[in-house]
């Protein structure tokens, strides 16, 4: 919607083709909707209850629309994005020259949760670390799209992506009129080939296994989704195992050498000889096999560091400094106590905007300035006075609404964009991506668990 | 085929056999009531005496008294079908099943799936509860029914490769285990009952098994105790003759190791194979020698010991001690609840309970979303 709250124009089409179904029609369809993801399983499973309660992602039928040609700018903006994240990732794992020539401090690395000093000079196969990126996108008042966070580690959603679609189209064929879509079927074979272009041993065909935590992870129905649309096996912790530094599967007829691992387990659990002791999901020795380069890993080892809540201050540092570009993608305005400017800014709006501590997470450290009291706010003027460096600021943000079918009305409701890009021969990023929801009223949760769903996503051929 | 991924198929068939046959059993025990035995008249006085045969086919009374040590009227029906702290209710069955199948959705086709999927929602939603108390035949021919489709399914979508095997495997011992014990109810029974009566019983059972059809085709509608033993131990061409099972078992084996059949390359072929040439070598007057229970009994250790050596030979991973050990609570002996922990742990999640906006931005309420962004960017 507009920043006037109105319907834009190219969604005429579309809204009208969803009423000329009629109420009863329509709330049919819905149902048939709701039961088809139930019967295909296309569900997550609800936290703290025993029996293991599932649910279907809420979807609505109201697709959003992205014209063509905007699509195309946020697409080279993502591109140039992820590029710039592996460059710094293979800088930062290398020579830190990012460091050494002061465009980032490095007390900012060094006090990054998820850096893996292990890993300095490592290589990784085709020196790319980030295989899969689900960028978290919103929109601002402006109608420009913002960078909330790059997710670089182990993102999660595309399989709804491609479920969302497929059932658009078996429930709501009339929808698609004449308006041209681009596909998001293609997935999967991207992401197959992506796999293995980084095997390291270049067989006809490298055994690429998904590496699930298990059956109980709200993301399982994706990983066996993703696993079955690739044709490759999914496999846990206690299948692998490591000998000599290569990594085998144990299968029926014996063990069997395994080349890349799409993982979606954290760094913290993958292996209990080097992270986590405790881990249960992991495999043994698997850090080692990386390291003597005999299996690979999408994504790489110590890709967290990119996408730290601090780090993200930097990334159109680094799209300057690698790539000699201005930011194509805006991002949530990051201040940062220690540059003067920024710092004289953030102490003259302190009620406006909200403080992090730099080093410290979990909601610990913050000031939320339209919510603090006056004592409050001097405080963290003398902290930030004090110690500059560990204090970054940013404005409260604004998602854009989206219309969305409420009691057989259309209404505006919160939504964000997230877009799954892969890197591998070349970049390739997914034809829209997850749009998320806040189905109630106001509310900014997207979370499925708190009241959000999705939509499909069309990027409009034109 | 990994390891983990042929012990799933292998119990996912196990478990919608054995949810199917529980629903025979007793589908046919409520047919039983309408008629004048002993279990009609106890029904008409409202005890649960007649489910007590069920109990014992099934192996579960030692479970039924643990978890009922004062049963009132209702509670054996309730374990049988829909209590889930009973691991082989007909709902516990079944959500091992589909446990077992959603663990291996990549290894199964679709249409598998749905199916598996469909039935397990029925029974565990209110309107399965509804079924079951107003319409019991109903219930039970749903879960028949389903399981019979299943099995069509099953062998008109997926590909004889490694998977079938030992999903027909499962399948197999389950269905050879469940006849045989079917088979015990008679010597299980309170009362001999002899005549009309015993005739009654032998046609229950034959029933349970679907096999009075094929039964009477043969042998007429004389019910005999030797006539039903040969059917439904030895009979060559009964699907759910143990012979015809362990059969069927054995030749999935062989497929799977690859070894010509009459020889064997590992040690749950040579279970298997020794029983089916014990079973092919015997006769009803064998059995009667050794005693109709003992024979049972000694089938269902071989078919145990079949179990067994399968999972030695395909699925068990020795310890592996690389892994560092974890100290797990005396709560927790086997690490299932912190693994599942772990589990759920994991993921930048787009659906789980990861919250999406940063904590920041959900802290603020609505009406201070809109606030302007000003000053310079960064």
């Amino acid at each position: 919607m507009d920043s006037d709250g109105r319907m834009r124009p190219y969604y005429g089409p579309v809204a009208e083709r969803l009423f000329g179904m009629g109420p009863s029609e329509l709330e049919q369809k819905l149902k048939n909707l709701e039961l088809l993801f139930l019967k295909q399983g296309v569900t997550f499973t609800v936290y703290g209850d025993e029996r293991g309660t599932e649910r279907v992602f809420p979807f609505d039928p109201v697709p959003r629309l992205i014209p063509g040609a905007e699509w195309d700018l946020v697409e080279a903006g993502l591109i140039q994005r992820i590029t710039a994240l592996n460059l710094f990732l293979y800088d930062i794992y290398h020579e830190q020259k990012i460091l050494k020539d002061g465009v980032i401090p490095p007390e900012v690395i060094q006090g990054a949760a998820h850096f893996r000093p292990e890993f300095v000079g490592v290589n990784v196969p085709r020196d790319i670390y980030i295989h899969i990126c689900g960028t978290d996108l919103i929109r601002d008042r402006d109608g420009r799209y913002l960078v909330l966070e790059d997710n670089g580690r182990c993102p999660s959603g595309v399989s709804y992506v491609l479920e969302n679609r497929a059932a658009m189209k078996r429930v709501f064929p009339q929808l698609f009129g004449s308006t041209g879509v681009r596909p998001v079927d293609t997935y999967p074979a991207d992401l197959l080939a992506m796999l293995r272009h980084i095997a390291p041993r270049q067989t006809a065909r490298p055994n690429c296994v998904l590496l699930t935590p298990g059956v109980h992870n709200s993301a399982y129905f994706e990983h066996s989704f993703l696993a079955r649309q690739m044709g490759i096996e999914i496999v846990e912790g206690r299948d692998l195992v490591v000998q000599d530094g290569f990594v085998y599967m144990r299968t029926t007829r014996g063990l069997q050498q395994v080349d890349v691992i799409y993982r979606r387990i954290d760094d913290d659990f993958i292996d209990p000889q080097v992270f986590r002791k405790d881990s249960m999901l992991g495999v043994p020795g698997l850090v080692d096999a990386v390291r003597r380069g005999n299996v690979a890993l999408a994504n790489a080892i110590g890709t967290g560091v990119a996408d730290d809540k601090v780090t993200y201050a930097y990334v159109p540092e680094m799209i300057r400094y690698y790539l000699d570009q201005d930011p194509i993608l805006h991002q949530v305005p990051t201040y940062l106590a220690w540059r003067e400017d920024d710092r004289k800014y953030i102490l003259e709006h302190l009620p406006e905007l909200v403080v992090k501590a730099a080093n410290e997470s979990g909601g610990y450290g913050m000031l939320i300035g339209p919510r603090a009291g006056k004592a409050e706010i001097e405080e963290f003027r003398k902290r930030i006075e004090e110690n500059p460096r560990n204090y970054i600021a940013q404005p409260v943000v604004y998602f854009s609404q989206h219309p969305t079918l409420v009691d057989g009305a259309l209404e505006g409701r919160h939504v964000d964009l997230r877009p799954f890009i892969l890197c591998g021969e070349s970049i390739k990023v997914l034809a829209g991506g997850l749009t998320r929801v806040a189905l109630q009223r106001g509310s900014l949760v997207v979370n499925s668990s708190q009241g959000g769903g999705s939509k499909d996503t069309w990027v409009l051929v034109n | 085929m990994l390891s983990r991924v042929a012990d799933h198929m292998y119990w996912m068939s196990r478990y919608i056999e054995r949810a199917e046959n529980l629903a025979r059993l007793m589908q046919v025990s409520v047919e039983l009531l309408l008629d004048g035995t002993s279990a009609g008249r106890a029904r008409a006085s409202g005890s649960d005496e007649y489910w007590l045969p069920v109990l014992a086919a099934t192996a579960m009374e030692g479970t039924f008294q643990l978890l009922y040590p004062t049963p009132k009227s209702g509670d054996v029906a309730h374990f049988l079908t829909l209590d889930e702290q009973n691991p082989d209710s007909i709902l516990s069955c079944l959500r091992e099943a589909r446990e077992n199948a959603r663990t291996v959705r990549d290894q199964i086709t679709d249409e598998m799936w749905a199916e598996l999927n469909h039935i397990y929602l029925l029974v565990s939603s209110k309107a399965g509860a509804d079924l079951l108390e107003n319409s019991p035949q109903t219930f039970f021919e749903k879960i028949i029914e389903s399981a019979l489709r299943f099995d069509g399914i099953t062998s008109a979508t997926l590909a004889r490769t490694e998977g079938w095997h030992f999903l027909q495997l499962g399948r197999s011992l389950e269905r050879a285990d469940k006849t045989s014990r079917f088979l015990d109810i008679k010597t299980q029974s309170a009362d001999p009952v002899e005549g009309a009566l015993e005739s009654l019983q032998w046609g229950t059972i034959l029933r349970a098994c679907s096999a009075q059809t094929s039964y009477r085709r043969n042998h007429g509608t004389e019910f005999t105790l030797e006539r039903v033993l040969d059917m439904l131990l030895f009979s060559t061409d009964f699907p759910r003759s143990v012979r015809f099972c362990v059969r069927a078992a054995d030749d999935m084996l062989h497929h799977i190791s690859g070894t010509p059949t009459g020889q064997y390359s590992n040690k749950c072929e040579k279970h298997a194979g020794s029983l089916l040439a014990e079973l092919n070598f015997s006769s009803t007057s064998d059995v009667l020698k050794r005693g109709l229970h003992e024979y049972i009994d000694d089938l269902q250790v071989a078919l145990n010991e079949t179990g067994q050596a399968i999972f030695e030979t395909y699925v068990f991973l020795p310890q592996d001690t690389s892994r560092p050990q974890v100290l797990l609570p005396p709560w927790d002996p086997l690490g299932y609840h912190l693994q599942k922990q772990q589990e759920q742990q994991q993921q930048q999640s787009a659906s789980g309970t990861v919250p999406v906006a940063p904590t920041w931005l959900r802290a603020a309420s609505p009406g201070q979303c809109g606030l302007s962004q000003t000053g310079p960017t960064p």
